[in-house]
């Protein structure tokens, strides 16, 4: 008899946070972040896409009652996932302080969010305010696409080219649900797939990252 | 002090001169064949009905275009090997280098996901149409690579945000134009970014390894 233990070692911590409270205020948020979708609210750092717009990381900066309560549940959530992860005490972890720069993406019919990576960010939460619904022939329309990009992939052979979940070197997908928030390392290399529907995809996205309080050596964003 | 390029990832290109002869020929015999004989029966990743994807033999075919071409992409892909590897003429000379060969016809609202090519050293790109250029879309149809610095973005500041060519952090974009020719390693994680032209875009990929 032979006994295999095998584990999943260097894991990467994927958590999918339910809001409901802010559910019910995605209405008004995808009116008010649809409004605010102008030029000059663009990030100028985002090559120009008529059918994407990702605008300036400010909206944390807003005193809005409506963007407070949401960032409030925001937070709330991404605190709790980073903490599932975490071998502090609850008591450590709220002694951090914590620093987040935030902006939204409006994907629209036919666009789609190019890779990326959150520098200078240990977490990056990402909040579907609304979602198109799924294309009936296209299972991979306005999906999140977190890259797998590891060494091991070069060689493949018959024994390891279909390893099941989570030894599976595939690219991993979420569907965005509007009132859920993803929280991932913001090292992941990760996309928006084309959206084949016809409304748009609508996301908040926040950079965070924890700090003691005397801790040195984070740059400014 | 000496500066080097350390982890450098080797990336060739070239253009075949007077290529529109070859590529009226190849564009025409892609299109002609663009059928479910000719599609790739094993994809490995979910295909597109925006992208055509033909079988791996494409190197096999006996046309005269075909050929033309294969002597172009492979030569240039020896040449790579040469210019890059630590092997004499004489090594060189000996190799005999096997190929999987195919092309893409890519049509509005088209894209391949990123992937890299395993079981092969070096792999080659060649236009043979561009396709539509939209001037508000510079980024419709680009070969994008990704930087195999994975992490190297991570920490941010000036002193490393805006690095020289060699050295910058961040994804690298081929405009591919008719006859240009790119050879990387195998390795390399690239994709191809939603293609917005009214016409095709139309390429072809090859995967070489060595004996």
């Amino acid at each position: 008899m032979i006994t295999v233990n095998l584990v999943p070692i260097f894991a990467t911590p994927f958590a999918v946070v339910d809001l409901p409270q802010l559910a019910a205020l995605n209405a008004p948020l995808a009116a008010r972040l649809t409004a605010q979708a102008t030029p000059e609210q663009a990030d100028p750092a985002f090559r120009p896409d008529p059918l994407c717009f990702r605008s300036r990381e400010t909206l944390l900066e807003s005193r809005e009652p409506l963007l407070a309560e949401v960032f409030q549940g925001l937070i709330a959530g991404l605190c709790e996932a980073v903490m599932e992860t975490n071998v502090m005490k609850r008591e450590e972890f709220v002694e951090l302080s914590m620093q987040a720069r935030s902006r939204f993406t409006i994907v629209r019919p036919d666009g789609a969010l190019p890779a990326a990576t959150a520098p200078l960010a240990s977490w990056y939460g990402l909040y579907c305010v609304a979602t198109p619904p799924p294309s009936p022939t296209r299972a991979d329309s306005a999906l999140l696409r977190l890259y797998a990009v590891r060494g091991a992939q070069t060689f493949i052979d018959a024994a390891s080219f279909r390893m099941r979940e989570p030894y599976s070197g595939s690219h991993y997908t979420w569907r965005p649900v509007a009132g859920q928030m993803a929280v991932f390392p913001g090292s992941m290399l990760h996309e928006v797939a084309m959206n084949r529907s016809d409304t748009d995809l609508i996301l908040i996205a926040m950079r965070a990252r924890f700090a003691h309080g005397e801790q040195l050596g984070l740059p400014g964003w | 002090m000496r500066l080097t390029a350390g982890f450098a990832v080797a990336f060739a290109e070239t253009r075949l001169a007077q290529c529109a002869r070859l590529n009226e020929e190849l564009e025409a015999l892609f299109l002609a064949r663009e059928s479910e004989e000719h599609r790739n029966p094993t994809p490995t990743h979910v295909p597109q009905a925006e992208m055509f994807e033909s079988r791996f033999n494409l190197f096999l075919w006996p046309e005269a275009c075909i050929q033309e071409l294969r002597a172009f992409m492979l030569g240039a892909v020896a040449q790579t090997v040469g210019e890059v590897a630590e092997l004499s003429p004489a090594q060189l000379s000996r190799l005999q280098v096997h190929n999987h060969t195919w092309f893409h016809v890519t049509r509005y609202a088209g894209s391949f996901v990123a992937h890299n090519h395993p079981l092969a050293s070096w792999s080659a790109v060649y236009c043979v149409r561009a396709g539509e250029r939209l001037p508000d879309r510079p980024d419709s149809g680009v070969l994008r690579f990704l930087d195999p610095r994975v992490g190297a973005d991570a920490y941010l500041d000036v002193a490393n945000r805006r690095l020289k060519p060699a050295f910058a952090l961040g994804t690298r974009e081929l405009r591919l134009e008719e006859g240009q020719l790119v050879v990387f390693p195998s390795y390399a994680f690239h994709e191809v970014s939603p293609f917005y032209g009214r016409d095709t875009r139309i390429t072809v990929a090859t995967n070489c390894w060595f004996t």
